[in-house]
């Protein structure tokens, strides 16, 4: 007997190390080795052509001063902040308004109709955003002559290629979770005269609201990352530039410039802002999902 | 107990478990180089990254005639993607052998100790290249750290038959291009004579080379740079005059946009480089027999001049184990007939070697009505001026597409832009520590 | 309001028809949200049968001649590297995707049923894991991988996109709503092991999770581009979403490949719809869990 009591103490540990043994390779070691480029930076000498002319040194928090005191990066988080909203307002709206109509009753067309919305997400950021690109250019647009990369229509144009290839994620995620809803709920009520509206007004999108905060948290998330489309819409206007959102500007640093510290640098600020603005979703959903336990 | 002897159990065999998936992994890639330098009877293996179109048709005829030493061809997505790559790569420690570097590039590549002085191996190839061309390879130290493989002298593609249409001589000055654009839109208001690319730096500078730009040069131990020369202030006062007017479209090159464009007759010109024909074939098959070919137009009647745009390199990376392999391949590659005439025929490249230029004797398809194509490169390239890239074009480049963007979206002072370009490339060189000349 | 009807005969024809109007909003609404996504996947279907010349001259919605010259030009593109792009995309995909699940489920399994210091801790970092974004990450890990002689191998692109936070959110979010404590509990009394009792218990009552948790895992590693494209040198190891972009990214003076782009982006399509149409009938798990258990 006391094997058994024994037993459960480090079996969890057993369990979780792979992913912990993964967590510490693939994320912790990097995130500490971005921490360490992040306070170094080159120092050339001279012409800087010869051997040995760039050295690496060491810089203080030289790279977080310019990093925090770039006006770019962060007219590039209002960018972002405007198109997030956007995106997250459109895309979980529509999410919510499928999820809603697959679930009533007497629909038709349902099977091909949602596998038709969540096909978007198979196919992939770069090749959503070529597509939409091509469909956007006026000379080549179905719409005709419309300026849809135009500077004040982009930010639109680019919400609409994350919309169409979000919605359909996040309306399977609602709608699974109504399935998963007992149907008598529902009977009680019609019983009592409500019609299916009132039923999803007044009974499924409260049942809903964890669901959403969920999809939300996510989203929030991935706005925040928004990389792909802007940088595969770039070549096709004038109207992005590379630092159109955070992420842009590391990767600039990073790949184009060649100044990786700088792109450490960058990281570890934006890394402290999206847990700074997710904190507050996460411990919701945490409280919401987790809270019996 | 049993429980803590299982854990350790578990740990021990995931540790090993990825020590022999990373001891596995590692011992690969190492050993052949290992190997040759032991056994000289087993081929030397290289990697060669490249986005020449059929390389590897091209590394297969060396490998055939050189049984020790084998290429491995890696197609590369193009350009500015292959440098940053190449750039992390080499940073890493396990870049390829030989790489693919564009001539504005090397300069980076040799600041960040990128790539090998192969000065003593490419001694008996020299005599087969332009000055001009070897001073791009040489970057005017006395090292030499690449072999030129091909170049990109400017000159002006237009549409033959919509100029006789809309009843224009094709322009002998740039006043003349302008008036022409006028003209052009007065005929007929969908149609522009050319486009302004804020994505296309190398074009704007072979343009500002043509005007006498020289953006970098080296004086003693130190850089002077001079973007906002009065060369290059002259080339962008006079396209943004011509956005700002409307005369001239500002769609960017190489969009779909811009094929269709190139396609349906809608622009008439591109001043681009010799390499066109290739893009252009591609691109706007509708149009084949239908664009010609002409020098850029001048600054000042009578000159002949031109710049270069695009043109790049075979480098040997300074970390390679096998250098003095790769750098006779890389000789080869860009010297002997053999590898010449299938860089022409299956790479679609103009090769920099002067020896290339005999060997291109066949008109492209596309151009059937222009059999003196190759002469006429030929000529103008004979014009091209010489330029000194510096160790940080791609700081400089990325300001270019940002500042014209900006310059092009809001119709602004092309001049300003310039001045942008200057501040970024003085800023950011002077923050790393580069020595300035003031 | 025919409430006995209801009652005994919830779907039955009197009620149909009193409810008949509600049925053509629904589904009008989803045709319109149907033809809304369907219409740039139209649109590559289209584009992949035009030739060089019409893709860029003849209407947008104008079936070209194309089709087998593009199918034949990708096929023959240096010597048909496109199939083993396609290959290398199955491997990364499947092999990732059953690592990840299993790591995942075994994750999320030991955090929902065990109590044990530090669980809140490791979940918060496991969670937490997803708020930095690859770009940030792919740098420095390529890096590391070049360190142990990994970089340009198909380890390096496997092995570090096995930890997948959301996967072991929902793992989690499914143990606690599929498996009643009480059942170990009863095995535990019958002596059964604990790695006994996950792979006989927990295991078979988990799949539907697991599967669902494979296929997101299975498209997103599908359709990862920057850690492919930042690991990986050479070309034969290449996944299709990388191997498609050397061709749009042609180079300077290279023409983009738009054919072979589009066919080829049409021809990757194709596994994933097929994935998806053979395994939908498992979609019908709640993917969020927050809502009532049934």
């Amino acid at each position: 007997m006391p094997e058994r009591v024994s037993r459960p103490r480090a079996v969890p540990y057993v369990f979780l190390a792979p992913a912990i043994v993964l967590f510490v390779l693939f994320m912790a070691v990097p995130i500490g080795y971005t921490a360490y480029l992040s306070v170094r930076r080159t120092k050339v000498s001279g012409l800087g052509l010869g051997r040995g002319a760039r050295k690496e040194i060491f810089a203080g928090l030289d790279n977080y001063a310019a990093a925090i005191g770039d006006g770019e990066l962060w007219a590039g988080w209002l960018r972002v902040i405007g198109y997030g909203a956007l995106v997250l307002a459109v895309m979980l709206g529509f999410a919510l308004l499928f999820a809603l109509m697959l679930d009533t009753k007497h629909v038709h067309l349902a099977r091909f109709t949602r596998i038709s919305i969540f096909l978007p997400y198979a196919v992939p950021g770069v090749a959503a955003t070529l597509m939409w690109g091509f469909l956007y250019l006026p000379s080549l647009s179905p719409f005709g002559d419309r300026p849809f990369l135009s500077a004040g229509a982009v930010t639109f144009s680019m919400a609409n290629v994350a919309v169409w290839g979000g919605t359909g994620f996040n309306m399977l995620v609602l709608y699974t979770t109504l399935r998963a809803v007992p149907r008598d709920y529902y009977e009680a009520a019609r019983i009592d005269g409500a019609g299916e509206l009132q039923i999803a007004l007044k009974i499924k999108i409260p049942m809903l609201i964890p669901a959403i905060i969920l999809t939300g948290v996510f989203s929030v998330i991935a706005t925040i990352q928004v990389f792909t489309e802007p940088t595969t819409l770039r070549p096709l206007t004038n109207t992005i530039s590379s630092t159109w959102s955070p992420l842009m500007k590391i990767y600039r640093d990073a790949f184009v410039t060649g100044d990786l510290y700088s792109a450490a640098a960058t990281s570890m600020v934006i890394a402290a802002i999206s847990l700074v603005l997710s904190f507050g979703f996460l411990r919701v959903v945490k409280n919401r999902a987790f809270g019996e336990t | 107990m049993r429980t803590n002897r299982l854990a350790a159990t578990a740990a021990a065999i995931l540790a090993t478990t990825l020590l022999t998936a990373c001891s596995g992994g590692s011992a690969e890639p190492s050993s052949p180089a290992a190997g040759s330098s032991a056994a000289p009877a087993a081929p030397v293996k290289l990697t060669y990254w490249s986005w020449v179109p059929n390389m590897d048709k091209i590394a297969a005829v060396w490998n055939q005639a050189h049984p020790g030493i084998q290429v491995t061809v890696s197609k590369q997505a193009g350009g500015d993607d292959a440098a940053a790559k190449f750039l992390t790569a080499a940073k890493a420690g396990n870049p390829p052998d030989l790489v693919q570097a564009e001539y504005q590039m090397l300069p980076s590549f040799v600041a960040a100790d990128a790539v090998a002085d192969i000065k003593a191996e490419t001694a008996k190839v020299k005599g087969e290249f332009g000055e001009g061309i070897w001073g791009l390879v040489t970057l005017g130290t006395d090292a030499v750290y690449a072999v030129p493989q091909d170049s990109g002298p400017m000159m002006l593609y237009y549409r033959r038959d919509l100029f006789e249409k809309y009843g224009i001589e094709v322009p002998k000055t740039w006043e003349e291009y302008a008036q022409a654009a006028r003209t052009v839109r007065k005929k007929d208001p969908k149609v522009f004579l050319g486009t302004f690319s804020s994505k296309d730096p190398g074009w704007f500078t072979g343009l500002a080379q043509q005007a006498g730009a020289q953006w970098w040069s080296i004086s003693g131990d130190a850089w002077k740079v001079a973007i906002d020369d009065a060369a290059t202030g002259k080339v962008a006062g006079y396209w943004g005059g011509l956005v700002k007017e409307g005369v001239i479209d500002s769609m960017p090159y190489f969009t779909p946009e811009w094929n269709k464009a190139l396609n349906d007759g809608t622009l008439l010109t591109w001043p681009s480089a010799v390499w066109g024909p290739g893009v252009l074939s591609s691109n706007a098959p509708k149009g084949k027999g239908k664009w010609a070919v002409a020098p850029l137009p001048q600054w000042n009647a009578g000159e002949s001049l031109s710049g270069f745009w695009g043109g790049s390199s075979t480098a040997v990376a300074a970390k390679s184990p096998n250098k003095a392999a790769a750098a006779e391949f890389a000789d080869w590659l860009n010297t002997d007939p053999e590898a010449l005439t299938a860089l022409i025929k299956e790479g679609a490249i103009y090769p920099a070697s002067t020896k290339g230029g005999a060997l291109l004797t066949t008109t492209p398809d596309y151009f059937a009505n222009q059999p003196d194509f190759w002469q006429q490169a030929a000529a103008i390239g004979a014009t091209a001026r010489g330029f000194t890239f510096g160790p940080d074009v791609n700081v400089t480049y990325n300001a270019y597409k940002d500042a014209f963007d900006k310059a092009v979206a809001t119709k602004s002072d092309f001049t300003a832009a310039v001045r942008t370009m200057q501040d970024v490339t003085i800023a950011d060189m002077r923050k790393s520590g580069f020595t300035l000349a003031q | 309001m025919t409430a006995v009807t209801t009652l005994t005969r919830p779907e039955g024809h009197a009620r149909a028809a009193t409810r008949r109007p509600f049925g053509i909003a629904p589904t009008a609404v989803l045709v319109l949200g149907a033809i809304y996504t369907l219409f740039p996947v139209g649109w590559v279907v289209v584009a992949a049968t035009k030739s060089k010349a019409e893709l860029f001259s003849t209407p947008t919605f104008a079936p070209g001649t194309g089709l087998l010259s593009n199918l034949t030009d990708l096929f023959a593109y240096r010597d048909g590297v496109f199939w083993l792009w396609l290959l290398n995309t199955v491997v990364y995909a499947g092999g990732g995707a059953v690592l990840s699940t299993a790591v995942s489920t075994i994750s999320g399994y030991t955090l929902a049923k065990y109590a044990f210091p530090g669980r809140d801790l490791i979940f918060n970092l496991l969670i937490g894991g997803i708020l930095v974004p690859s770009v940030v990450l792919a740098i420095p890990q390529y890096l590391l991988f070049s360190e142990i002689g990994l970089a340009d191998t198909y380890w390096a692109v496997l092995l570090p996109q096995i930890l997948h936070p959301y996967g072991i959110y929902l793992a989690r979010i499914y143990t606690q709503a599929a498996i009643p404590g009480s059942l170990l509990e009863a095995g535990r009394l019958d002596g059964a092991g604990e790695w006994r009792l996950f792979r006989q218990v927990a295991l078979p009552m988990l799949t539907p999770g697991m599967v669902t948790i494979f296929l997101f895992q299975f498209v997103a590693i599908w359709n990862n581009f920057l850690l492919p494209f930042i690991m990986l040198g050479d070309d034969h190891k290449f996944p299709l979403t990388v191997g498609l972009y050397t061709l749009l990214a042609a180079g300077a003076n290279q023409p983009s490949l738009y054919n072979l782009i589009i066919t080829g982006t049409m021809l990757s399509l194709v596994p994933l719809i097929a994935l998806f149409l053979t395994m939908q009938r498992y979609w019908r798990t709640d993917l969020s869990g927050g809502a009532v258990k049934s």
